[in-house]
């Protein structure tokens, strides 16, 4: 019994070729039918998964798109209303001030996000002590569990008139800077509190690759004579190539979806500086109901993100291997 | 293999001790604040908002936390955080290993199909479907209820690929001999494959919980009703926005970091607990692409 099952399911496959290219009601579709059955425990244990994915993942990106394309109206029938949701948005200037934000505070998080956990990793892998490294690796991954909303409390410790930032500022005779009132320093801000909450995280990730190259390397490359930073050099940053390929897609896919940090961070005195474009959606759409204008916004933020990873996977290669 | 000897090469004293002052920089500026927080937090309310920095509480005091947790009615969100993030978590990790079970059968017909379906799934962040998602949870009813949130990330494409590739280290045979006692596919999935496979269970089931307990996106989309709020977004308001959540009083620093703290807390125990999974997990999903 178990036998058949392997065997017969081995080809499926073919099974199902020479269905599609039989008549109806021959022999080939009986088969094709005795192996569904056979596997219809399967098809119905995935349903739940199939029927969760449909409803609540599926359909709403259908929904918003349709709804860009409509007028804005939350209930009852809503007319075409062809371009013109994107010709609002497009003239928008909340919605034009959030895309130059959002690239601002999007690039900079990708870079920073990215030599900072480069760096870090690096360095940590230059520590012998075991307990001491690991002790360091969770100290600094630590942000990385807390909401934006925690790392939104820290901000405004650390930052306040009386905070750790102006203490330490008061050593070199500075007058305490009212940090989260100042437009200057609202996008810093916000690009630090990313980097102090992911910098961890990512490191961790080069760490885990760092770890699995194979201790040959380094000492086929001592007997050479090479020095340990050479090491890092030839060995250790081409091992991590296809690692850094993966994050710089991840970070990409991230530049435009900042959110719950601009939502948590956001007042009347940095509004302009730092609203970004699903703050835009978000309040345009959800909070005053405006759903055709903010469909078509955050339409028009899927296509940038894929333009903008399109973009890096080209610019590093990343579909090449 | 590793060796052992990879370690033995050093870098030359000057950049070694540059090396050392950046780790030390790194250990002051991640874990500085945090320290700060937590010190004001059990402060008080006087010694917390009189200027000069504060890095040990002398006396400590839990003045700020019974503070808060009296005067902003934070039990109803911390609750609140507790029961959507721990149902919600139990359901997913259910759903994703048994959507995981099903890709790992590779004689399955329409497998492939089924592989790319959810794959597809995460090829764009939920955010950006944001009013689609208020839109379809409208029309069922699901905005301000609990089980709106319970149900949106009932499960997800990465839960399901981290349990496909835990299932996939089980032996085949396993499941085949099993067969051949006369198990069905639901005992074969619960007592063999869920059993063998407890660390993957662990590791999406944490990284869910994390997720749903710092969650904003979704509860603010889908909750306008402040009585259902979650932690974060009350905390948000705790920090920012005092008025509209504890009336007339004033809220001192110590009061919102011990809010701040209470948020945080709960996922840092939990992180030590599940610390040894976590960074399987993160391996194995590493290595899945």
């Amino acid at each position: 019994m178990v036998y058949c099952l392997c065997t017969e399911g081995a080809h499926w496959r073919r099974t199902l070729h020479r269905v599609y290219t039989s008549e109806p009601g021959s022999s080939m579709n009986k088969a094709l039918g005795r192996q569904l059955k056979k596997y219809r425990i399967f098809y119905l244990m995935f349903l739940p998964v199939a029927v969760y994915f449909i409803i609540f993942s599926y359909y709403p990106f259908l929904r918003g798109l349709i709804m860009s394309f409509q007028e804005n109206r939350l209930l009852g029938n809503r007319p075409f209303a062809g371009l013109a949701n994107y010709k609002f948005v497009l003239k928008d200037s909340n919605f034009l001030s959030a895309v130059t934000n959002s690239l601002i505070i999007g690039l900079w998080d990708m870079v920073l996000y990215f030599f900072f956990s480069l760096g870090f990793a690096l360095i940590l892998n230059e520590l012998v002590h075991r307990t001491v490294k690991q002790t360091i690796q969770t100290i600094a991954y630590i942000p990385y569990l807390f909401s934006w909303a925690v790392i939104g409390g820290v901000w405004v410790l650390i930052f306040d008139l009386q905070g750790l930032v102006n203490q330490f500022l008061s050593i070199f005779g500075t007058e305490p800077i009212f940090f989260l009132a100042t437009p200057d320093y609202a996008r810093p801000l916000i690009i630090a509190m990313g980097v102090w909450r992911s910098m961890g995280y990512f490191a961790l990730l080069f760490t885990v690759a760092i770890m699995n190259i194979e201790g040959q390397l380094y000492e086929a490359a001592r007997i050479d004579g090479a020095s340990r930073f050479m090491q890092i050099r030839k060995i250790i940053l081409p091992s991590l190539i296809p690692t850094m390929k993966t994050i710089i897609v991840l970070l990409s896919i991230g530049v435009l979806t900042h959110f719950d940090e601009i939502y948590v961070m956001v007042n009347p005195a940095n509004r302009r500086l730092i609203s970004t474009l699903l703050l835009f959606v978000y309040e345009t759409g959800i909070l005053n109901f405006q759903t055709g204008t903010a469909s078509a916004g955050a339409t028009l933020v899927m296509a940038g993100t894929l333009l903008i990873t399109g973009l890096m996977r080209k610019f590093i290669g990343y579909d090449k291997e | 293999m590793k060796s052992r000897l990879s370690k033995k090469d050093n870098l030359p004293l000057g950049l070694s001790a540059l090396n050392i002052l950046l780790l030390v920089l790194v250990v002051v500026l991640m874990g500085l604040p945090m320290l700060n927080v937590l010190a004001v937090s059990l402060s008080t309310q006087a010694k917390s908002d009189a200027p000069g920095l504060v890095l040990l509480p002398t006396p400590p005091t839990f003045e700020g936390y019974t503070f808060i947790w009296k005067h902003t009615n934070l039990p109803r969100p911390f609750f609140n955080t507790v029961y959507v993030s721990v149902v919600g978590t139990v359901l997913h990790v259910l759903m994703a290993s048994l959507a995981g079970y099903i890709l790992c059968q590779n004689k399955l017909p329409f497998r492939k199909a089924m592989t790319t379906f959810i794959l597809l799934t995460m090829t764009v962040p939920y955010e950006l479907t944001m009013i689609g998602i208020y839109a379809v949870n409208r029309d069922l009813g699901l905005t301000n209820t609990y089980a709106g949130l319970i149900i949106n990330g009932m499960v997800s494409g990465f839960s399901v690929f981290l349990m496909r590739n835990y299932f996939q280290a089980i032996p085949l045979s396993l499941a085949e001999s099993a067969r051949i006692d006369g198990s069905g596919e639901w005992r074969i999935f619960s007592s063999i494959y869920l059993r063998l496979s407890v660390s993957g269970l662990m590791t999406i089931g944490t990284l869910e919980l994390i997720r749903r307990w710092n969650n904003i996106t979704m509860t603010i989309t889908l909750i306008s009703d402040m009585k259902k709020w979650t932690l974060p977004v009350v905390l948000r308001f705790i920090l920012f926005d005092q008025t509209s959540t504890s009336g007339t009083s004033y809220i001192f620093a110590n009061a919102k970091m011990a809010a701040v703290v209470m948020t945080a807390l709960p996922l840092v125990v939990l992180y030590f607990f599940t610390q040894s999974f976590f960074s399987s997990g993160i391996m194995i999903g590493s290595v899945k692409e």
